[in-house]
């Protein structure tokens, strides 16, 4: 599979609360590197993505640009770019899962390193609090314990959650220590069985060689 | 109009300010090295994270070399690591400011997926109170609260990677236990009718007459 390949460095990012990141990484020409997100349902995620330019002054030459793929776990094609310097892309997840954005670096023939920085936000944080501050009167300080607010309910709800998975790995233990019982029985019922199975098998050879 | 302006400017400044720079919990899957950039604003600001090996193809002998993580300073000084760990976490305070370097290296031949979280949390100081007269020693007292947090998030992170981590070796255990349950089965049943066909051999006419 390709996000297993040894020859392809994947980055899976595996997003289990909202979170934000702003991740810088470096594509090889010909390289591919993904990006995995564990976005729960209902949840609005954002994404920015761009390439860091070796020269301010110049333009971005073709070589450096990058074809961006976000796709669901199931698929589903979210996002899709060609030959881009920069771009973004936002939508809601429908359902739990692992979404993957995918970055792919042009082939060129001396291996050129281009830096990509990524931005993506789930949850809490893809409320863009400048825009937010912006639009009214709304005191800074207002602000900021309303973005506490949010990070510490986000906490709350990660804590059912790792409750919740706690409790799956709990039953998944006891089943398997229930299954080892019932097989230590069974084993113990063959290992019997074939003894006896090899017992009866030999006591009529032996009696049809009528040597017993 | 100036009361505005300030409160804008203020609000600004406290966005700039309290600026905290994240990485959500990302997943690599490391084959040699693999290594993010991360750029800390303000000389003095703590560095913190956790990682955890999440996912590996094979089961780790007690001889494994574990991975290593290593933050290099834009100087290109080491100023953390932690070597042959299978997860850990991490807190320290940065010497400068600059693009710091969070490298993963793996020992081994095969591929790991290591999930980690970077957090830069920045609390303005009394310099920095001194400097801007909109700044607000509640300011300060809101950036500690918001670093505590981001604290009990960070340990929500990397008890969730954790908590895969065990859930992935439950089942491999599971998977293992079963399987070679059935083979110890398999070979039992094998072993006792290739005893039996040993014992028949042994008395057979074509071999040698009462031999035994």
């Amino acid at each position: 599979m390709i996000l297993r390949s040894v020859l392809v460095l994947v980055l899976l990012v595996v997003v289990l609360s909202p979170a934000s990141e702003s991740l810088r990484f470096e594509l090889q020409s010909g390289q591919t590197k993904c990006i995995a997100e564990d976005i729960k349902s209902n949840s609005m995620t954002v994404g920015k993505y761009h390439v860091v330019k070796p020269n301010e002054d110049q333009p971005l030459p073709d070589s450096h640009k990058l074809t961006v793929r976000v796709t669901s776990s199931h698929g589903n094609s979210f996002h899709s770019a060609e030959k881009v310097e920069s771009g973004q892309f936002a939508f809601t997840a429908a359902e739990q899962g692992d979404y993957i954005s995918c970055f792919w670096a042009a082939e060129h023939s001396p291996q050129i390193t281009v830096t990509v920085d990524f931005d993506w936000r789930t949850g809490v944080h893809t409320k863009d609090w400048t825009n937010v501050a912006k639009k009214g009167q709304v005191n800074a300080m207002e602000l900021e314990l309303k973005n506490l607010f949010d990070t510490v309910q986000s906490i709350h709800e990660e804590m059912f959650y790792l409750r919740e998975r706690e409790e799956e790995m709990q039953e998944l233990n006891k089943a398997t220590t229930s299954k080892m019982f019932w097989l230590s029985f069974l084993s113990l019922f063959l290992c019997l069985s074939v003894a006896g199975l090899q017992f009866w098998h030999l006591k009529s050879f032996f009696q049809k060689k009528k040597l017993i | 109009m100036e009361k505005r302006r300030g409160k804008m400017w203020a609000l600004m400044c406290l966005l700039l300010l309290n600026w905290v720079g994240d990485v959500s919990s990302l997943s690599v899957t490391v084959t040699d090295v693999e290594c993010v950039y991360e750029y800390v604003l303000y000389e003095g600001d703590t560095i913190s994270g956790n990682f955890v090996v999440v996912d590996h193809d094979i089961f780790w002998t007690s001889d494994h070399p574990g991975i290593d993580f290593i933050v290099t300073s834009p100087g290109g000084n080491t100023v953390h690591s932690l070597k042959g760990t299978s997860g850990d976490k991490f807190e320290f305070k940065a010497p400068r400011s600059g693009m710091y370097k969070f490298c993963f290296h793996n020992a081994y031949s095969t591929p790991e997926t290591v999930a980690f979280y970077i957090h830069i949390g920045h609390i303005p100081s009394d310099h920095d109170l001194a400097k801007d007269e909109h700044l607000n020693p509640i300011n300060v007292k809101i950036a500690k609260l918001r670093e505590a947090l981001e604290s009990v998030t960070a340990e929500q992170k990397y008890l969730k990677a954790r908590d895969t981590r065990h859930r992935h070796t439950n089942e491999s255990t599971r998977k293992r236990v079963i399987g070679y349950t059935v083979g110890e089965y398999l070979l039992l049943v094998a072993a006792s009718v290739l005893q039996v066909f040993y014992i028949r051999r042994l008395f057979s006419k074509s071999v040698a007459y009462n031999r035994v």
